[in-house]
């Protein structure tokens, strides 16, 4: 289970970073050229987008690994602690099948997107492979929150790590 | 109307069930939108949603604005803030905590997020105040209120998603919140004076630094000071958007770091991982809350509501009024941007048709976030201070937060009064 969760950390984590450090290369070039010397980078509005969802459909089964989503957790101290673990485990079942659920929406948008030969404007890049990424990613996450079930992790706010937390870097990964 | 306010209702329960906000919000909004517009239609809308909100490029401007709060929290630069801001009034009584307001401001101009600058505040203002015998209370209190700075002197998270769900220009938002940001510092300071007059030993005085000392904190803090006028400066002065802003931004931030020698690989990876699951966690709240208000939408809630206020007659700054006190007391019990987000669809039509501004409500609405984060019991920057300094009890980070959530509050009814507070510097813009 360990190996599993590092290798999305890895994989995920990759994806998202690097798209992200593209997004504010991309956008710094593009600004500072049409300022400076008139120059835009031919489709950067698109490849901007693009990459916006990489940034976001890539990270998302991070948050749900690391226990980022924003709950409302000030009844745990009233809720008796047998039943806290069952209400756990069908709070997981629960976000995978809305996971699913928007995964199979987005997995019949593509289709239609392909159906359309749906493109951008003016790179004429495919839209469909990136919204069949949308869904596999949302499968990935259902996947994660199956995978809560049974190592469920401390719920907080990205950026502020819960000691013990069994992170791989999590030793560093404060706001220090 | 009934469905709506059933909708609503569905939520909190939701919510209560320890289900993630953002899931519940989905749920409750598409399970609306079939009860009112049928599977098909529904089904349609969400996918059109998540679509959307995926492929958008003017929301590009969250990730860059918070990537550039994260690289200059990791380049050291609150550490150099604080020294700065204490090195000038670290010697009167309670200077710590004067230097703690001042440098959650100076963080604020460059990070959007209150939970951010409250977390980097708390690792460093925190122990230099401990060291000197100040009162956990008081310490952690105005770390936690400083903090909610962050949203309200641009760049702000609160008020770019404000600005993009309400077509409200960003740029003039930002303009809007420089003068209620610095008024609320300045009441801040009010407050660590207040306490610090009434109960001396909670709050002493630092030693007095020499003037040379003072230039040589100063020199520490010049390359933000410059990156913060390009930015802020470009996108007031029209010279770019905000989105273009935020990427020049963020790059600049990048370099700092770079030229600091703070960027390890493995610390760039860190900040571009974090960043990304900040933007991934704020986009989930967004997207299940525009399905929320695609629902709410279709209902005649927001039409009934709207006719039965305007038909009450009543002055229009009392309604906006009363709706910053429904703000206020869900903030205390609510996480504040779901519930912005909420409940915008019907607040919203309601200030425009009493013929404000919405970049006036805007700032408002930053306000009751700002005190709905730190209003005990659900105050995301009290729980993440408590997270974060394990050894100081979570009753005493509320006892001393009060003074705080007043002078806040103070803040609010200054701006609510005397709009020109948030409406003159976006007025001198094109």
């Amino acid at each position: 289970m360990k190996a599993v969760r590092r290798f999305i950390d890895r994989v995920c984590g990759a994806v998202a970073a690097l798209a992200l450090f593209g997004i504010m290369v991309l956008t710094f070039v593009d600004v500072s050229g049409r300022k400076a010397l008139s120059q835009s980078v031919p489709g950067s509005l698109e490849l901007t987008e693009l990459l916006m969802v990489l940034v976001i459909f890539a990270a998302l089964p991070l948050v749900s690994l690391h226990g980022e989503h924003v709950v409302f957790d000030s009844l745990d101290a009233i809720t008796p602690k047998a039943f806290q673990k069952w209400q756990r485990a069908l709070v997981e079942l629960i976000c995978a099948a809305g996971l699913l659920g928007v995964a199979w929406l987005m997995w019949r948008k593509a289709g239609s997107l392909a159906e359309f030969g749906d493109t951008t404007a003016l790179l004429k890049i495919s839209h469909a492979p990136f919204v069949y990424g949308m869904s596999v990613l949302a499968v990935v996450t259902a996947v994660v929150h199956l995978m809560l079930i049974l190592h469920p992790v401390a719920t907080h706010h990205v950026g502020v790590e819960v000691p013990g937390d069994n992170d791989a870097d999590a030793d560093v990964k404060g706001l220090t | 109307m009934t469905e709506a306010l059933l909708g609503f209702l569905g939520v909190f329960v939701i919510a209560a069930m320890r289900i993630p906000l953002a899931f519940g919000m989905g749920f409750v909004g598409f399970a609306g939108l079939v009860f009112v517009r049928g599977w098909p239609a529904a089904s349609e809308s969400v996918a059109q949603v998540v679509y959307e909100s995926g492929f958008a490029y003017t929301l590009s401007v969250v990730p860059l604005f918070i990537l550039m709060g994260n690289f200059v929290a990791r380049a050291g630069l609150a550490h150099e803030l604080f020294r700065a801001a204490d090195a000038f009034i670290g010697h009167v009584r309670g200077g710590l905590a004067h230097a703690t307001v001042l440098a959650c401001a100076g963080f604020g101009a460059i990070c959007g997020s209150s939970i951010a600058t409250a977390a980097t505040m708390s690792k460093v203002a925190y122990p230099s105040m401990k060291r000197l015998g100040y009162a956990d209370s008081l310490a952690t209190g105005v770390i936690a209120a400083g903090g909610t700075l962050g949203i309200m002197i641009p760049p702000s998270t609160i008020l770019v998603i404000y600005g993009i769900v309400t077509e409200t220009n960003i740029g003039k938002l930002f303009a809007a919140g420089v003068l209620p940001g610095l008024l609320s510092a300045a009441l801040l300071m009010a407050a660590v004076s207040w306490v610090a007059a009434r109960r001396p030993d909670m709050a002493p005085a630092g030693e007095r630094s020499t003037w040379p000392q003072r230039w040589a904190a100063l020199r520490g803090i010049w390359g933000v000071v410059l990156l913060v006028i390009v930015v802020l400066g470009g996108i007031y002065g029209g010279l770019f958007t905000a989105t273009e802003g935020a990427g020049i931004g963020a790059f600049g931030a990048f370099v700092f770091a770079l030229a600091r020698r703070a960027l390890s690989w493995k610390l760039l990876w860190q900040v571009l991982v974090e960043s990304a699951r900040t933007t991934a966690m704020l986009f989930t709240i967004l997207i299940a809350a525009s399905v929320f208000a695609n629902f709410i939408n279709f209902t005649s809630m927001p039409n009934d509501l709207r006719e039965w206020i305007v038909g009450l007659g009543l002055p229009p700054v009392a309604i906006v009024g009363a709706m910053m006190l429904i703000y206020i007391l869900l903030g205390t019990i609510m996480e504040e941007l779901s519930m912005v987000l909420l409940t915008i669809p019907v607040f919203f039509p309601i200030v425009t048709q009493l013929g404000f501004d919405p970049v006036w409500f805007g700032v408002l609405i930053v306000f009751v976030v700002q005190i709905g984060l730190i209003s005990p019991p659900v105050g995301m920057n009290l729980f993440v201070l408590s997270t974060l300094l394990k050894q100081v009890p979570i009753t005493q980070i509320f006892k001393g937060v009060w003074p705080f959530v007043a002078a806040l509050t103070v803040s609010l009814l200054v701006v609510l009064m005397v709009p020109q507070v948030a409406l003159w510097l976006p007025s001198l813009m094109r």
